[in-house]
């Protein structure tokens, strides 16, 4: 028999299919949906057992990886992209392979038997990569950020990793406003407002979304300071923060294309911030020209 | 660094046109790279959109010379900084 889950991430549907039983990690549990009305977004397929496919023969494109360890590989084909997916506890082993469709509809994902994929095919780094490239071809962006919501308002706070994003959303949240979430963002246009969602994290989160108003682009400072910036710096910089594997200009294009309007149309400030209560009231004091 | 090689890498680039500013976004093959983005100002704008494969820094100094109504040397110091800031794109 086979077993079927759905998903709602970000308002998108996402339908996986197994002949084996599969499971989710706990974080993506509260994003189970009942409701399947519709047509899904994307679709993955997931198999026990890697098949003799030789995609170092097809063309690298893109290669996630650090000085100690590689997370994929992206390989290009024919009929859409390949992906070599690494086990990022033992360095250097292939925990899956999966293929996309060159719509970016339909995924197979084949997992290692002996890896704890073949019962979790959505482990990490996987699950980000499909989301990533639903926002891809969805006319969205998925963000490191950490966002608030204050019952009226949503910001997104962005930066480089220690530039304090945990840190601000905490501070909000101690000043009584929603953490959304504190890491990973999705931003899609909805109708006519910028709407952004959590995702899927490696804790238990319920699935929460705002409508964006404003993004603050933050590192720490000896004072609180803001400056609202617009045109091509805004979009560059916030482009900076979005995750993005650049190696196709149709990809480019639609990521800078989203951005373009989303700055347009959502105020983005530089915020150098001192890690206390007092940025909260400085952000509320000094904000202008925001989005209703 | 020469125009020919310049014009050379320009297909390496996506580009977009926010106003009079253009981002520039590298292709790349790695994940390390991605945040290497760039902007130019108008006067980089106009001199990436002149830039072709016969192009010459003086058919350039030309051209910036009559867009923005600049002195030659100013025109000069406006080519070297887009050849500079290139350079520290590739």
């Amino acid at each position: 028999m086979q077993n079927s889950i759905h998903l709602k991430i970000a308002d998108f549907s996402i339908k996986l299919y197994s002949d084996i039983s599969i499971e989710l990690e706990e974080g993506y549990l509260p994003f189970v949906s009942e409701d399947e009305k519709g047509v899904d977004d994307v679709t993955i397929h997931c198999f026990s057992g890697i098949p003799a496919i030789d995609l170092q023969k097809a063309e690298l494109v893109f290669e996630a990886k650090n000085e100690i360890q590689k997370f994929y590989s992206i390989f290009r084909s024919d009929t859409g992209l390949g992906f070599i997916i690494y086990n990022q506890q033992t360095k250097d082993e292939v925990q899956q392979i999966a293929f996309l469709d060159e719509t970016f509809s339909q995924w197979e994902v084949y997992s290692n038997p002996s890896s704890e994929s073949s019962r979790l095919p959505l482990k990490y780094p996987l699950g980000p990569i499909v989301m990533h490239y639903l926002t891809v071809k969805s006319n969205s962006v998925m963000i490191h950020a950490s966002c608030v919501f204050d019952g009226k308002t949503g910001r997104i706070f962005t930066g480089f990793s220690g530039n304090g994003k945990s840190t601000i959303s905490k501070l909000w949240a101690d000043a009584g406003n929603r953490i959304i979430n504190d890491d990973r963002i999705i931003i899609r246009k909805i109708e006519d407002n910028y709407m952004a969602f959590n995702t899927p994290m490696y804790y238990i989160d319920k699935p929460k979304s705002t409508v964006l108003n404003a993004i603050f682009l933050i590192s720490h400072s000896p004072e609180n300071k803001m400056k609202k910036i617009s045109g091509a710096l805004a979009v560059s910089k916030v482009m900076a923060f979005c995750i993005q594997n650049n190696f196709e200009s149709k990809l480019i294009q639609n990521h800078l294309d989203f951005l373009s309007e989303l700055c347009i149309h959502i105020p983005v400030y530089e915020l150098g911030f001192v890690p206390d209560a007092s940025v909260v009231n400085f952000i509320l004091a000094n904000e202008t020209g925001r989005t209703k | 660094m020469d125009l020919q090689k310049l014009y050379a890498l320009k297909s390496k680039f996506v580009v977009r046109v926010v106003g009079n500013e253009l981002i520039l976004v590298p292709l790349t093959g790695n994940v390390a790279q991605m945040n290497e983005l760039f902007t130019m100002n108008e006067t980089g704008k106009f001199i990436w959109e002149n830039l072709g494969e016969k192009t010459t820094i003086e058919n350039l100094e030309t051209l910036v010379t009559e867009a923005f109504d600049v002195d030659a040397d100013t025109a000069k110091k406006d080519i070297e900084n887009f050849i500079k800031k290139l350079e520290t794109i590739l």
